[in-house]
C-alpha cells in the first residue's frame, strides 16, 4: 500500500524532510512570483530532479490524469477570461486571446509543478520512513503509530471483506448482479466489517500496551536514517529560494 | 488443487492435513464460492459453474470458522433465520430457525443480541445458522477451534443429529481425536492432492503417508502402538476391548 | 522462592454482575511451568491479565487483593514498567502484529524502540530473539505474509526480547494447526528450561500434562484445584466439563473397572503405556 519505487538513486537517500522542504520551496516560490518563468524554472527543476530520481516514469500517469484538466483551463481562460484582448486565433466560432490562453500555461505550469514536488516526495520516500522523520521531530507516537498501520491494515481489511463475503454468499446472499441486490447486499457486508474491525482493534489496543506502547521513555529508532551530505545545503537552498521570492517580490 | 477426484455421499467426511494444503479451497470449491479452472464440481448433479454460490445455498451449507465474519443481526432469532428466508417461505423458514437454535440449545437465548453472547455461544449461532437452512449438504470448517469440552459435546450432538438425519456431513479438522471418533471416511490432503482416502483405522495406520502429510495419528493410537498392539484402534472404547481381550 | 503471589484477588468487569475472579490465593515459584485449564469463561484469560496489568489498568472495574509478581504490585504499576517483568502472548495472532512494521525484525523490535533501549543492545536481543525462534528464513518478509504458526512465534518473539521473568501464553496454539501448535509449545518448552517462569491456558491437555509442573484448574472466577497434573487429573470434577488426557482418561476407565482407587495417575503417551502394560495382569 504505497507508491515507493526503490531505485538506487541520491534522490532516494535524501532525507524525506529534505524533501518535505523542497515541496514547501516549489509550492510557495511560483505563487509569491507570479510569472510564468519562475513557475517554469521551478517545474523544470523538479523533472530534473524526478529525472535523477529515476521515477520520472511514474508521474506521467498522473499527468496524463490532469491533462483534461489542463486542457479545460486553457479552453475556458482562453476564451472567457475577463481581461482578454489580443486575439491569437479561431477554431470556427471559438475565439482564444493571449491574455487567457498565458493566464492558462501559468496555472498550468503551477499544477504540473507541485504535482511532480509531491510526486518526488512519495515515490522516493518509503512512508515508514518519513514518518519516522516526523517522529523524530515531535510527531507523537500514536500518529505516527496510525500513520503507519493505515498502510498496512488496509490491505487486512480487504482480506476481512473477501471472507466476509464468502460467508454471506453461503447463506444465499446475493452480492454481485443487479443494482438491487448490491444494495441490499450493503448491510449483512458493512455490519460484520465494521464489527471484526471493532473486536480486533481492542485486542490490538492490548497487545500494543503489553509491548510498552503507552510507555513514557523516550524512544529509539532501530532505523538509522543516514544524512546525506547533501541534506543540510539543500534545505538552505530551498529557505534561501523562498527568501529571495518574497524579497524579489517586495522590491519589484 | 491439483487434478483431484472425489466422490462424496453417504459417508461422513474429514478432511485433514497441513494448513495450506488446499482443504479449505476445497470446501469453497464444493460450496460455489470458488469456481474450477479445470474441471467439474456436481452437486446433486447441478453443476457449481452454472450456478451461483447464493443459488446453491439451498443445497449445500458451509460453516466458516469466524462467527464475528458474519453476525450483522440484533437479535439471534434474525440471524439464524436470514438464510432460511432467503429460500423458504416465511412459516417454513421460522419453524426451521427455532428446530436449529434447539440442536445447538440457544432456543432461550433467541431474543438476545449476538454480540452480547460469548465467542463459543457465537460460533453455535453461526452453525445453526446454516442448519437452519436445511441443506442435504452440511459443511463445517474447523469446528473444534478454540472449542472447550463443553463445546465439542454440542458439536458432537450436531453432528449425530445430522447423520440421524440422513445429510452428508463433510469437515476440515486439525483435532485427529475428534477426526477419528465423529467421522466414518478420512481424506488427507497435501500440497493440493489427496494422499490417502478411507475409513479412519486405515488410514491412521499409514504412518508414512501420514508423515509425509505432517499429521498425526490419534493419541489413542498413538498409545497402542506404544503398548506393543499390532491393531490400530482409534477410539477409547475398541482401545480398551482389544486391552482386556489381551489380558 | 515465588515470584508471583496472588492474596484473595477479587475482579469484576464493569457492566456485569458476576466476579471474574473469585478470591484467588496462590503463589508460583521461580522457574516453574504451570498450565490453566477451565471451561471457557472460567477466568483463564482475566487471571492472566491481572498478572501483567490489563486487569484493572486497561479493563476498569472492581478490584480487591493484591497481585505481587517479581517484588512489583501489580495494581500499583503501570502496564509498560511490568511488560519488562510479564510477558503476555495472546491467541489470535495476527492481531498481535502491530501492523507498523514492514519487517519481521522490525515487528520484533517494536517494543523495545518503545522501551528506548539503546539501538546496540535492540539488535543484540532481536538478533537472539530470531534464533531462538528459528525465524532467520522470514526475518525480511512482511509479519501479514506468514503462516499462523510463524506469526505467533514472531509474538512470542517480541515478547522475549523484552526479556520478562515471566511469560505467560493465553491459549497460544487454539488458532493454529497441530505443526503449529507443535513448534509453538517446543518454543515454550525451551524458555522455561532456560529458567523462566512460564504459565499457559490451553484446552489441550495432552500437550499440558506433558511440559506442566503444575495445573490451574479455574471454574467460575474460582481456583478449584492447584497441584501436578498426575495428582489433578486423578481428581474427580463433578459439576465442570474439563477433559483428561485421552492417556489418562483410558487408564482412568480400567483403573474403575478395576477398583483400584489412586491419588496419582500417569498423564503422558509413555506413562500410560507403562502402567497399562503393568497392569495387563
Amino acid at each position: 500500500m504505497s507508491l515507493y519505487v526503490d531505485r538506487p538513486s541520491v534522490i532516494h537517500r535524501l532525507d524525506p524532510l529534505t524533501k518535505l522542504c523542497y515541496i514547501a520551496a516549489a509550492v510557495t516560490v511560483p505563487f509569491i512570483c507570479p510569472v510564468k518563468s519562475v513557475a517554469l524554472l521551478v517545474a523544470a527543476v523538479t523533472y530534473i530532479l524526478l529525472a535523477a530520481g529515476r521515477v520520472v516514469t511514474k508521474v506521467l500517469p498522473l499527468l496524463g490524469f490532469v491533462a483534461p484538466v489542463l486542457l479545460s483551463i486553457f479552453i475556458i481562460q482562453g476564451m472567457f477570461m475577463p481581461d482578454n484582448h489580443a486575439l491569437v486565433f479561431r477554431i470556427g466560432p471559438l475565439y482564444f486571446y493571449k491574455e487567457g490562453l498565458s493566464y492558462a500555461a501559468l496555472l498550468s505550469l503551477r499544477v504540473i509543478g507541485i504535482l511532480g514536488a509531491f510526486s518526488l516526495l512519495v515515490l522516493t520516500t518509503k512512508p515508514s520512513d518519513l514518518i519516522q522523520a516526523l517522529m523524530e521531530k515531535g510527531l507523537p507516537p500514536e500518529i505516527g503509530y496510525v500513520l503507519n498501520a493505515v498502510l498496512q491494515i488496509i490491505p487486512q481489511m480487504a482480506n476481512a471483506l473477501q471472507r466476509i463475503t464468502d460467508a454471506q454468499r453461503a447463506r444465499g446472499l446475493e452480492t454481485d448482479g443487479r443494482l438491487l441486490d448490491r444494495i441490499k447486499a450493503f448491510f449483512p457486508l458493512i455490519g460484520p466489517v465494521v464489527m471484526n474491525a471493532f473486536v480486533e482493534t481492542k485486542d490490538r489496543a492490548m497487545a500494543l500496551e503489553v509491548r510498552a506502547f503507552n510507555s513514557k521513555t523516550k524512544r529509539t529508532f532501530l532505523h538509522v536514517r543516514k544524512k546525506h551530505p547533501a541534506d543540510v545545503a539543500l534545505r538552505i537552498m530551498c529557505l534561501a529560494a523562498i527568501i529571495l521570492a518574497v524579497v524579489w517580490r517586495l522590491v519589484g | 488443487m491439483n487434478d483431484v477426484s472425489l466422490d462424496l455421499g453417504g459417508e461422513s467426511t474429514a478432511f485433514i492435513g497441513q494448513n495450506g494444503a488446499g482443504k479449505s479451497t476445497l470446501m469453497k470449491l464444493l460450496k460455489g464460492l470458488l469456481v474450477p479452472e479445470r474441471g467439474d464440481i456436481l452437486i446433486n448433479g447441478k453443476n457449481t459453474k452454472d450456478t451461483s454460490a447464493a443459488k446453491l445455498a439451498g443445497e449445500i451449507g458451509l460453516i466458516f470458522q469466524n462467527p464475528n465474519e458474519q453476525i450483522f443481526k440484533h437479535k439471534v432469532f434474525d440471524e439464524v433465520a436470514f438464510g432460511p428466508r432467503r429460500i423458504m417461505d416465511a412459516r417454513e423458514a421460522e419453524a426451521r430457525t427455532a428446530a436449529a437454535l434447539r440442536t445447538v440449545g440457544l432456543f432461550h437465548k433467541k431474543d438476545v443480541n449476538p454480540y452480547d453472547l460469548s465467542l463459543s455461544e457465537r460460533k453455535l449461532v453461526a452453525a445453526a445458522s446454516v442448519l437452519a437452512m436445511d441443506t442435504d449438504i452440511v459443511i463445517f470448517d474447523e469446528p473444534t477451534m478454540g472449542q472447550d469440552e463443553k463445546g465439542i459435546r454440542t458439536l458432537k450432538a450436531i453432528l449425530e443429529d445430522l447423520k440421524g438425519q440422513g445429510k452428508l456431513v463433510l469437515a476440515v479438522l486439525h483435532d485427529m481425536a475428534f477426526a477419528a471418533e465423529c467421522f466414518e471416511r478420512i481424506v488427507v490432503m497435501a500440497h493440493g492432492e489427496i494422499l490417502l482416502d478411507g475409513p479412519p483405522e486405515a488410514v491412521f495406520a499409514n504412518e508414512e503417508a501420514l508423515k509425509k502429510a505432517g499429521v498425526e495419528p490419534p493419541p489413542v493410537m498413538q498409545l497402542a502402538i506404544r503398548c506393543g498392539f499390532t491393531e490400530r484402534p482409534v477410539t477409547k472404547e475398541s482401545f480398551l476391548r482389544l486391552y482386556y481381550e489381551r489380558r | 522462592m515465588s515470584i508471583i503471589k496472588a492474596e484473595a484477588l477479587r475482579y469484576k468487569y464493569p457492566m456485569q454482575d458476576e466476579l471474574a475472579l473469585d478470591h484467588l490465593s496462590f503463589s508460583i515459584d521461580k522457574g516453574e511451568f504451570i498450565g490453566i485449564i477451565g471451561e471457557n469463561g472460567a477466568g483463564k484469560s482475566t487471571l492472566c491479565q491481572a498478572l501483567n496489568g490489563l486487569v484493572p489498568h486497561f479493563h476498569k472495574g472492581a478490584y480487591g487483593g493484591t497481585v505481587t509478581v517479581a517484588g512489583k504490585t501489580v495494581h500499583e504499576t503501570s502496564v509498560g514498567e511490568l511488560s519488562t517483568i510479564v510477558g503476555m502472548v495472546f491467541e489470535n495472532p495476527v492481531v498481535q502484529i502491530t501492523g507498523a512494521k514492514l519487517t519481521v525484525y522490525e515487528e520484533i523490535a517494536f517494543g523495545l524502540e518503545n522501551l528506548g533501549l539503546p539501538r546496540s543492545t535492540i539488535i543484540e536481543r532481536v538478533d537472539e530473539a530470531i534464533e531462538l525462534l528459528n525465524l532467520a528464513e522470514v526475518r525480511d518478509k512482511s509479519p501479514f505474509a506468514l503462516s499462523g504458526g510463524q506469526m505467533q512465534r514472531v509474538a512470542i518473539a517480541g515478547m522475549i526480547a523484552m526479556r520478562p521473568e515471566i511469560m505467560i501464553f493465553d491459549e497460544p496454539t487454539s488458532q493454529l494447526d497441530p505443526q503449529g501448535a507443535t513448534e509453538v509449545f517446543e518454543a515454550i518448552e525451551t524458555l522455561s528450561r532456560n529458567g523462566v517462569t512460564v504459565l499457559v491456558v490451553s484446552h489441550q491437555m495432552e500437550r499440558l500434562a506433558r511440559h506442566a509442573d503444575r495445573i490451574m484448574l479455574m471454574h467460575g472466577g474460582r481456583l478449584v484445584a492447584f497441584d501436578t497434573p498426575e495428582r489433578l487429573f486423578a481428581m474427580d470434577f463433578s459439576g465442570i466439563s474439563v477433559r483428561r488426557p485421552v492417556y489418562t482418561e483410558i487408564v482412568r476407565t480400567v483403573q474403575k473397572a478395576g477398583g483400584i482407587s489412586a491419588e496419582t495417575v500417569p498423564v503422558t503417551l509413555e506413562g500410560a503405556a507403562e502402567w497399562l502394560v503393568k497392569h495387563r495382569g
